[in-house]
């Protein structure tokens, strides 16, 4: 055996027990770096013997060749044993729960008006706002409900003072105080609907509250149908429920609207009757009409030339009907533990 | 309203109609049916029975011991303690497992000792009247006795459904108040005749009239029937159950003729002991100040000038319309009755009982507004209903008929055209005539429609205009055969809404990528909270009716709001981000009409637990977390970034030095303000001790924001060279606003700053007393030019100079 060979040998079986790469750096260092075994090798060569120098130039060679070799072999085997070891994932509980992420929200009444308002802007409505502290005269007068008409009572209305102010205010029973607004605003044709807060004076329970939230609705062109009235409803009950509903149209009576009529819609909960339609199959949703020719006269449009529909959504309802809300009183009841379902 | 289906069938004829079939025609074409019932479905399960014998309890004087036949074989033993119930009766048998109203359910027993197997039944325990004396002995209508064993509803034909109708859906229908005005409905849904009834006077005798004089205008028709010879009892067993199918509790026969004649024609109706009335007669007039009635419910009630009475001698004996006097109320035997049929005004009437509370079947048939011509036609029903029952009666007298009315009925001019352009269905003229014809309404051809001539009874209130006919065709013909038809017209996107694009943003931002939760709130606010939050001065609008007295005050401002949900939410968490975007009232500004000024605000609000969160560092804490947040919230909605200012007071229920105030140019609108809660009012929300809490809010006014510089956002292109970052302290006196040292620092950099971060703050004693140092990384960066270490140089000595102007200087 020559010295190259033990040489050798010696490094192959360090390199092949080598624990890290800083051992496989030191090894690498101490045979083939600037001052290693092979330089000094390559350095005694010039006082061996002219015939000896070609046969040890090429054993260090070789010995450098083969010690690369086997540190660069040893290197990807030490690597793979550190991602087999990774791989095992020792001790890794995948089923920890995870952190809390906190997150906002954004109020339910709030999410489903705005896409109510989306799917109405997308087929020309505009969307309006109107005050919530009314004139008697747009809550009731000028929607065709005069003083002492019976009419008044079902509206349970919040009247009010104001210090300075004679005028008659009250806090608004419905949205429609904006359809004469907007007849007063507007050049017709139009088509808008108004979402906002509305009042009753009532007593409360998981059922009724004093303050809800509706969504009017008016369209005013010229020769305005109950057949567009339908075909307007049914388009956008399919925005809110993703699907065709049945609906029925029947009699309805609100002093705004003549023809005025209540729109049931077959109950999209059930087949056969549920809590939610008290086991008729129907619920009542949309009350609407054809706007009665003394509002168009109030709003200043001339009824001969102009006519149109208006509706009311009660938003409220829709947002208790579409998540199953038991309450009506969480919705402005400001409970964070309700809030943040949404 | 109650409408019974057999009264109903008195009227018009209802053969192979069942009630949930008229219930939901009804629906469809009229009104709104709330529900179907079967009358008193316990008389179903009640049986005839014979009693066979009755022989006294061996141990009990009062109680006996009946065998009764109840047509199933043997007979039953039933122990029985009514003093009338005789061997040979007919009576109503409860057996054993029968359940009678108010959830009793027959149970076999043993009552001292003796076994009983049902119960003879009372009227009143049948739910059928108030008479409990003894045991109900059945009548024969037919003369003969009833067979044994049916159930009581089939041999005494008591079967009927009874229909709930939603007042809401007859508001506009003063002739629906009756079954006869609903059968006229009825008739015309399915085709059918109405059944003729006689409505005119019978013959009256010559005596003079009863003296009755009208003296306001609120009673346009006064009609009294003098009626002698009549005797009060039961009214007959027709008349009752039809009453007591719709909720009528059978009184006696002036009571329940007076209810049957209102309850079938729709026209309210009084009976008078003539006796007992002035002989000077009836005057109908407006109450005296400070007069008094007490009404046959025995209250008091005051009266006010605009309230209408009918008077005898002076003396109050009705509220016109609503109800009677307690003193006119008939005493046993009188023999002479005055009718009172009259006409009142709908809005005297409404007035009246609105303000005294009370609603009365009357009240509310006259304020819809009632056919004038109705009380003549009452009193004749009533007077011939009476005389069938009685063929004794007589009416002596002529009839007092007095006021000034006219017959309201008319006609109304319908194009064909407008009611298929309406309607948008294809009805022919004939067809358009024909429903109007079912509906008792004359169609004569005219100018190219129809003059259309309406019946008193539609007239008064209902059917004014063309629409209303259109109306009339529409719900004949039913809606449900209207085709649907798309709405046609030029679609344009509506107009750029900029408040709501802002709203939105604003929404999105705080609800996203800032984590605050979105509340809607209720516009009053408690008297409570706004004191306790330094926010009960001002003028308020406020309720007159509030749902509790210390909510009448509709809000100023969206912030009381917020902290009321703050107080509770903070209970539960150590956390609460929320903010609301709503309306205040402010009527110190009031419109020319007298609208009080609406303010549009974003209120965003952050309680953190001082004791979770610990030292938040010289900028963490909730006040500096939320001027980030409100900044960037601003950027959001495209608006330029107000300056914020230490504002000094300007919000009370803000800490007075704690807070600032932003604007967007010196003389702008303010954009709202941000700070930490008072002391006193984090205190009075209970947010210390084991709360103790971090509090900060912002209210931000959105007329301000729609107002102020829009900032789109803009591309700036990046820097072509690299930029040299300084650090730099300094260190000024406690009390200078660290807002002068970044000016300090801007003005030195000659607009070289591209950015300026506050990374320390220190104060010890090795500055010096009232000392503070604030450290800066500061980025130096120039467009046109590799800066090097000397522009560095150069920047700090300037900055030397320009915090020494300010009072301040370089720590090197
Ligand atoms: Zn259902």
């Amino acid at each position: 055996m020559t010295d190259t060979d033990a040489t050798l040998s010696d490094a192959l079986g360090r390199i092949s027990t080598a624990p890290d790469v800083d051992t496989l750096r030191s090894i690498e260092r101490e045979f083939v770096g600037k001052d290693g075994v092979v330089a000094s090798m390559l350095a005694a060569i010039p006082t061996l013997p002219p015939a000896d120098r070609k046969g040890a130039g090429q054993s260090a060679n070789q010995l450098k060749q083969a010690v690369l070799t086997a540190l660069a072999e040893r290197e990807v085997a030490l690597g793979n044993a550190a991602l087999d070891a990774e791989r095992k994932g020792d001790g890794f509980d995948a089923s920890l729960p995870p952190p809390r992420l906190e997150r906002g929200t954004l109020h339910p009444v709030v999410q489903v008006t705005r896409e109510l308002e989306d799917l109405f802007t997308s087929m020309g409505y505009m969307v309006l706002d109107g005050p919530e502290v009314e004139l008697d005269e747009y809550n009731f007068e000028k929607l065709n409900i005069p003083a002492d008409h019976p009419a008044r009572d079902t509206q349970d209305t919040f009247y009010c003072n104001a210090p300075g102010s004679k005028a008659t205010l009250l806090l608004r029973t419905h949205t429609s105080p904006v359809q004469v607004r907007a007849m007063e605003h507007l050049q017709p044709p139009f088509r808008a609907v108004v979402p906002g807060k509305v009042f009753r004076q009532e007593t409360t329970d998981a059922s009724h509250e004093h303050t809800f939230h509706q969504m009017e609705g008016i369209v005013i062109d010229r020769n305005v149908s109950v057949g567009h009235l339908i075909g307007a409803m049914k388009t956008l009950l399919r925005g809110i429920f993703k699907k065709d509903i049945e609906v029925r149209l029947r009699p309805g009576y609100f002093p705004f609207v003549e023809p005025g009529f209540e729109l049931d819609a077959r109950c999209p909960f059930c087949e056969k009757g549920c809590s939610v339609c008290k086991q008729s199959t129907w619920i009542e949703l949309l009350p609407c009409g054809l706007v009665h020719p003394n509002v168009l006269k109030a709003g200043g449009l001339d009824p001969e030339e102009w006519g149109g529909f208006a509706f009311g959504l009660g938003l409220s309802r829709l947002v208790m009907l579409r998540y199953g809300i038991d309450d009506v009183r969480h919705l402005l009841g400001g409970d964070l533990r309700f809030l943040e379902q949404f | 309203m109650l409408v019974s289906f057999r009264w109903l069938a008195r009227h018009v004829d209802l053969e192979g109609i069942t009630p949930e079939q008229l219930g939901n025609d009804l629906t469809l074409s009229t009104c709104e049916v709330e529900g179907i019932e079967p009358f008193a479905p316990h008389l179903s399960n009640v049986t005839v029975g014979h009693v066979l014998e009755r022989v006294p309890h061996p141990d009990a004087d009062k109680l006996g011991v009946c065998q009764v036949d109840v047509g199933s074989g043997e007979p039953l033993q039933i122990v029985c303690g009514a003093p009338n119930v005789g061997a040979g009766q007919r009576v109503a048998v409860a057996t054993i497992g029968t359940v009678l109203p108010g959830d009793f359910k027959i149970k076999k027993s043993k009552i001292r000792g003796v076994e009983s197997h049902g119960m003879i039944c009372s009227v009143r325990e049948l739910d059928l009247g108030d008479e409990h004396d003894g045991i109900w002995v059945l009548p024969e209508p037919d003369g003969e006795p009833l067979a044994l064993g049916q159930s009581i509803a089939n041999a005494l034909g008591m079967g009927d459904w009874v229909i709930e109708i939603d007042n809401k859906s007859l508001t506009h229908r003063p002739d629906l108040w009756g079954h006869r005005g609903l059968a006229r409905e009825v008739a015309a849904i399915y085709e059918r005749p109405l059944k003729p009834i006689d409505l005119t006077l019978p013959d009256l005798g010559g005596a003079p009239a009863f003296p009755v004089s009208v003296a306001d205008a609120a009673c346009s028709r006064y009609i009294g029937l003098g009626i002698d010879g009549v005797q009060n009892g039961k009214s007959p067993s027709w008349m009752r159950q039809l009453l007591l199918a719709v909720g009528q509790r059978p009184i006696d026969l002036f009571v329940d003729l007076s209810n049957f004649v209102m309850l079938d024609l729709g026209q309210p109706n009084h009976a008078f002991d003539r006796t007992a009335l002035d002989g000077g007669g009836i005057a109908v007039r407006k109450a005296k100040a400070g007069e008094t009635i007490t009404t046959l419910d025995g209250e008091l009630r005051k009266l006010e000038t605009s309230d209408l009475l009918i008077t005898s001698g002076d003396a109050p004996v009705a509220l016109a319309g609503i109800m009677g006097g307690e003193e006119s109320k008939i005493q046993g035997g009188t023999s002479k009755l005055l009718l009172e049929c009259a006409a009142f005004d709908a809005a005297t009437v409404r007035r009246t009982s609105s303000r005294l509370a009370l609603r009365t079947d009357s009240s509310a048939r006259f304020e819809k507004s009632l056919d004038p011509t109705l009380p003549e036609k009452a009193a004749a029903h009533f007077a011939r209903l009476l005389k069938e029952i009685q063929p004794g009666v007589s009416f002596p007298m002529i009839l007092s008929d007095e006021g000034r009315w006219s017959d309201p009925a008319t006609t109304i001019h319908v194009r064909g055209d407008v009611v298929r352009r309406d309607l948008g269905v294809d009805l022919s003229d004939e067809a358009i005539a024909d429903i109007l014809r079912r509906l008792e309404l004359t169609p004569t051809a005219k100018d190219g429609g129809f003059e259309v001539a309406i019946p008193s009874a539609r007239a008064t209130k209902d059917l004014t205009m063309e629409r209303d006919l259109v109306e009339e065709v529409g719900r004949i013909h039913r809606y449900g055969s209207v085709p649907e038809a798309p709405l046609v017209g030029a679609v344009m996107p509506p107009p750029f809404d900029r408040r709501r694009a802002m709203v939105r943003a604003i929404e999105d931002r705080l609800a996203g990528a800032a984590r605050f939760h979105q509340l809607l709130s209720y516009s009053f606010q408690s008297d409570d909270l706004l004191s306790k939050v330094n926010a009960d001065s001002g003028d308020f609008v406020t309720a007159r009716n509030p749902v509790a007295p210390e909510l009448s005050k509709i809000r100023r401002e969206v912030l009381p709001s917020v902290l009321g949900a703050l107080e509770t939410a903070r209970r539960r968490r150590s956390e609460v981000l929320v903010f609301e975007v709503g309306k205040g009232y402010r009527p110190e500004e009031a419109s020319e009409d007298g609208m009080p000024r609406e303010v549009h605000q974003v209120v965003i609000a952050i309680a953190r637990s001082k004791a979770a969160k610990g030292d938040a560092g010289f900028n963490g804490g909730a006040f500096f977390t939320l001027r980030a947040v409100v900044d960037d919230v601003v950027r959001a909605a495209g608006v330029a970034v107000p300056c914020w200012s230490p504002g000094g007071e300007a919000h009370a229920t803000l800490h007075p030095v704690k807070q600032v105030i932003g604007e967007w140019t010196a003389d702008g609108q303010s954009a709202g303000v941000i700070g930490e809660l008072d002391p006193a009012v984090r205190g009075r929300l209970g947010l210390v001790g084991e709360l103790d809490s971090d509090v900060a809010v912002a209210v931000l006014d959105l007329d301000a924001m729609l107002a102020a510089p829009a900032a789109p956002r803009t591309y700036t292109p990046l820097p072509k060279f690299p930029s040299v970052k300084v650090d730099v302290a300094c260190v000024a006196p406690a009390e200078l606003p660290a807002s002068a040292l970044t000016k300090a620092i801007e003005d030195a950099g000659k607009g070289s700053v591209a950015d300026i971060e506050l990374f320390d703050v220190f104060k010890g004693e090795s500055l010096g007393a009232g000392k503070k140092s604030l450290a800066y990384h500061v980025v130096l960066q120039s467009a046109n030019k590799t800066l090097t270490d000397s522009d560095a140089a150069k920047f700090l000595g300037r900055l030397e100079r320009t915090l020494e102007a300010v009072g301040a200087a370089l720590r090197r």
